[in-house]
């Protein structure tokens, strides 16, 4: 499944803003095959260790780490994905499936199981690991990181509805000193107190997290949370908060040598890797640079290595046709689409969207802007995505009749079409524009930054914005239900019946008949459930014409010649923004 | 014992009458006022950085936590970042702390605000020096050269050279000179900072490029502004005349006694364009991958971390005001025509 390929996307992500820049970055790239051999790790030949190997990150989203990296207080765990995987290794980690696809793994943990009412997860962890300080990486471990990033306010902490009525165990003044001390002064000690009768450590290797709902996607959400990251309680309490967020210390493949916040971070071998044989590189330095075009010129100059995430479409397109490079990209999981606000007119008439449907003929853009190679979808993933499903049912496509029709109907139509004020985003809706104009649509285009595309999402002034849609698992970080949830923030889909505003709806627990399919689509543990319900909620998106969805990109891989391992040929679906990479089996071989 | 004590009192007297001659100087008067007239200047700059810090659209927590964040993680970014008090409030807690010496953390990575200084200012201040020396180290040679003959080959090429590279913005300038010296030629890296702990040669390497991107285009204003001057004043001062006259070689005129007089006009040209020059390195330290106090601001900007944001346009501000009180304190030195303490 792995393909050469260019794109595009020039994005540059706000450090934080996930979403809305993540989105439109990787919808930006477009695919554009040929080039490169698209070598997979099996025609590399055999590992070979040894060797060093600079990874360079644009400085806008993945080379960004001005939080730190201690996984309790860093906001950027799901953009750091490359620096965490090489410091703590993680849990879990989501492994190609050799056809394009990926498998959630477990890695630090050696299996995990749901109890018969699915509202207990029990993860046992493998036996004999232990952190770079050598330390233990145990249960009680796991249950101290995860009570800290529950307490510390880091946005990298899954939402989770944890049983607190338990009561919790008596674990020792040693660990509840150390818990303290790792927390914020102001802590809620009561809510301390309830999480730790949620998650709890039963053995040595042990731990269990009992939630009130069943939960499908926590699992496979783990790989960009940090919960999959697991600190050494000791080492945190040997030195001080910040030093500990600038030289974390965890049980991954690599040791923290230095770290220039959200510039340079260089790691070395972790020798006593509880996987035998691994790391195979001596060393790893990650360097933050200034985008595409100075990214894709430090690789030139013998600099870097590898590039995560290269998006601009010539300089894919130059790194396809250059013989010292390849240029990797995954199945895609995010493609655009074009929310349509339900709330105000001219949207909330079913007609008006539906003329926005027939009017948009997005596989004339992907052949204008993107020479075709973008994958089109009818719904908020695409095929690296779990659930994907290439048509939906009754998914209006583009009929420029019916849109002048409609548009007769409602006796003219006059729309804003806004966008994150990124190169690609920008020609998207000036040829929607075009093809909506043919309908006798009259569109006024507006290009802005994206905290100006937040506050409007927010005060909910926007009547259309293009943006990306879909997550690997489309219930984890900026997926379906962020675009699409009546309560949050950044949808446009009706409110509740009897609600107001989304506070209002949550506070009275309103739901929409989208917002039920969605919970019911997270509330199953049986992946062939939760398959026929995001069918369910596509079908219901497109009945209402919420939304026409557009074509999907992945973000790409550029590499040295010589450079090989998970992630980079052998590519892995993007679990929100980037691709992971497992850096432990990432091989230079030799004499390159 | 008594002639001691006299020549001690006399001494005394004397050092007292010299540090009320220079206190009483007009170079001193001048340069309390300028201090005088800075100091609520810098006060406004500190008050307009923070007002347009606020006007930014977006809510800088809900930017930090990104989108997919409850509104519980939103609200404890807030508090971390200490947007949850009123802004008038923040402020004077920085102008106290900035008082005092206190420069508060970073609300992002929570690092002391100065020892991130410490670690940034030698940076950027290196590139800005080196920046301005290169500058003008290319500049004077070449605007001599080419007002020696004016309309000559050397002058013609020379102002089709420099207005063409003026033309070039400094971030194309950065990756043009990655592109031949770092990409095709591999002669210099093309990213990163060398400390000066790690050798001079190492240093000197790793700045050459974003130190070149910088004064190429400062070099061809700067040639171009001296050599226009020093063609006029080849062909119009009477000093130039008299010399000429006198039968000094026209070499020497041009160098002893043009320059000279030109030197001013330059003199004033750079004090001017300091502050550009440091703002200039914002763009040019991301690009090369610097870390200097331009990176450091540009982040402070994107994740809206006002006490790292508000101390670094001060700072800039203040270099900008100071090298223009030092080049008119140099005026005052070098020209004693000028005595701005009687005016």
């Amino acid at each position: 499944m792995t393909r050469s390929a260019k794109g595009g996307r020039s994005a540059k992500r706000l450090i934080g803003t996930l979403a809305v820049v993540s989105g439109l970055a990787m919808a930006a790239t477009g695919c554009v095959s040929g080039g490169g051999d698209g070598g997979s790790s099996g025609a590399a030949g055999d590992p070979t260790p040894g060797g060093e190997l600079t990874v360079l990150l644009d400085s806008g989203f993945a080379g960004g780490w001005a939080t730190g990296l201690d996984p309790a207080t860093s906001n950027t765990t799901g953009a750091n994905l490359a620096q965490n995987s090489a410091i703590f290794g993680g849990l879990f980690t989501l492994e190609p499936d050799g056809d394009g696809g990926g498998e959630i793994v477990p890695n630090q943990a050696e299996a995990y199981s749901w109890s018969d009412d699915g509202l207990t997860l029990t993860i046992t962890l493998r036996d004999g690991i232990t952190f770079t300080d050598g330390t233990p990486l145990n249960a009680e471990a796991v249950v101290w990181n995860w009570i800290r990033a529950l307490n510390s306010g880091s946005t990298g902490t899954p939402r989770l509805q944890l049983d607190e009525t338990i009561p919790a165990p008596d674990l020792g003044d040693e660990f509840m000193t150390s818990l303290w001390e790792a927390l914020p002064a102001d802590v809620d000690r009561e809510a301390v107190e309830r999480h730790l009768g949620a998650i709890q450590a039963t053995d040595e290797l042990t731990v269990t997290m009992t939630l009130t709902a069943v939960n499908g996607a926590l699992i496979n959400g783990f790989p960009t949370s940090s919960f999959n990251l697991i600190a050494s309680p000791t080492a945190y309490a040997a030195t001080t908060p910040e030093e500990f967020s600038l030289n974390p210390v965890g049980a991954g493949p690599f040791v923290v040598e230095s770290n220039k916040m959200s510039e340079r971070l260089e790691l070395t071998k972790n020798p006593d890797y509880f996987k035998p044989g691994l790391p195979y590189l001596d060393a790893i330095n990650f360097q933050s640079v200034a985008g595409d075009q100075v990214a894709y010129q430090t690789l030139l100059a013998g600099q870097g290595d590898v590039i995560e995430g290269l998006s601009s479409v010539p300089l894919i397109t130059e790194a396809t046709n250059n013989p010292d490079v390849e240029v990797h990209l995954g199945a895609p999981t995010s493609p655009y689409v074009v929310q349509l606000n339900t709330r105000v007119a001219p949207f909330d008439d079913i007609r008006a969207r539906e003329a926005i449907y027939y009017a948009t003929d997005f596989e004339a853009i992907n052949e204008g802007l993107f020479k075709g190679e973008g994958e089109m979808s009818q719904t908020f993933t695409a095929s690296g995505g779990l659930f994907y499903e290439p048509e939906v049912d009754g998914y209006r496509t583009y009929d420029l009749d019916k849109a002048k029709a409609l548009v007769e109907e409602l006796g003219g139509l006059t729309v804003t079409l806004g966008t994150t004020d990124i190169v690609t985003a920008r020609s998207v809706i000036t040829a929607l524009q075009t093809q909506w104009a043919e309908a006798g649509i009259d569109v006024t285009i507006n290009a802005e930054p994206l905290g100006d595309v937040i506050t409007r999402f927010i005060n909910g002034d926007w009547q259309s914005l293009l943006q990306t849609a879909g997550a690997w698992d489309p219930s984890v970080g900026i997926g379906v239900g962020v675009r699409f949830g009546s309560t949050s923030p950044f949808s446009g889909t009706p409110l509740p019946e009897g609600a107001a505003s989304a506070q209002e709806a949550l506070q009275n627990g309103l739901q929409t008949e989208l917002d039920v399919l969605l919970n019911e689509a997270v509330a199953t543990n049986d992946e062939d459930e939760r398959k026929a319900k995001y069918l369910e909620i596509a079908t219901y998106i497109s009945d209402q014409a919420y939304a026409p969805f557009g074509m999907a990109f992945s973000p790409a891989q550029v590499i040295r010649k010589g450079v090989h391992g998970p992630g980079l040929d052998d590519p892995i679906p993007a679990l929100s923004v980037n691709q992971g990479v497992l850096y432990d089996r990432v091989w230079v071989a030799s004499g390159q | 014992m008594t002639t001691t004590v006299a020549t001690t009192s006399i001494r005394t007297e004397e050092r007292a009458s010299l540090l009320g001659r220079v206190l009483g100087s007009p170079l001193a008067r001048l340069i309390a006022r300028r201090i005088l007239i800075a100091t609520p200047l810098l006060l406004a700059i500190s008050i307009l950085v923070f007002a347009m810090l606020e006007a930014i659209p977006g809510d800088p927590a809900r930017n930090q936590a990104g989108m997919d964040a409850t509104e519980e993680q939103v609200e404890a970014v807030r508090k971390q970042m200490g947007l949850d008090r009123p802004a008038v409030e923040r402020y004077l807690t920085w102008l106290g702390g900035f008082v005092t010496g206190n420069l508060g953390r970073s609300s992002v990575s929570e690092q002391p605000v100065t020892s991130l200084l410490a670690e940034r200012m030698p940076v950027t201040i290196e590139l800005v020096a080196l920046a301005f020396l290169v500058s003008l180290a290319i500049a004077i040679p070449v605007a001599l050269l080419a007002a020696r003959k004016p309309g000559g080959v050397f002058d013609r090429v020379v102002m089709v050279i420099s207005m063409t590279l003026l033309a070039v913005p400094n971030y194309v300038m950065a990756l043009l000179l990655v592109l031949v010296f770092a990409v095709t030629l591999r002669s210099l890296p093309a990213i990163g900072y060398v400390s000066l702990d790690d050798g001079l040669l190492a240093n000197l390497r790793s700045v050459t490029l974003p130190v070149l991107a910088l004064a190429i285009p400062l070099a061809c204003f700067y040639a171009r502004f001296l050599r226009g001057d020093l063609v006029e004043q080849m062909n119009s001062a009477d000093y130039v005349e008299t010399a000429r006259a006198k039968g000094v070689t026209p070499w020497k005129v041009l160098w002893g006694h043009a320059f000279r007089n030109s030197s001013f006009g330059l003199l004033t040209l750079v004090g001017l364009n300091i502050g550009g020059l440091v703002g200039g390195t914002v763009i040019v330290e991301q690009i090369f991958s610097m870390p200097g106090l331009g990176v450091l601001m540009l982040q402070g900007v994107m994740s809206r971390d006002t006490a790292v944001v508000q101390i670094c346009v001060f700072i800039f501000a203040a270099v900008a005001v100071l090298a223009n009180l030092v080049v008119d304190v140099m005026y005052a030195v070098l020209d004693p025509r000028i005595r701005y303490g009687h005016r």
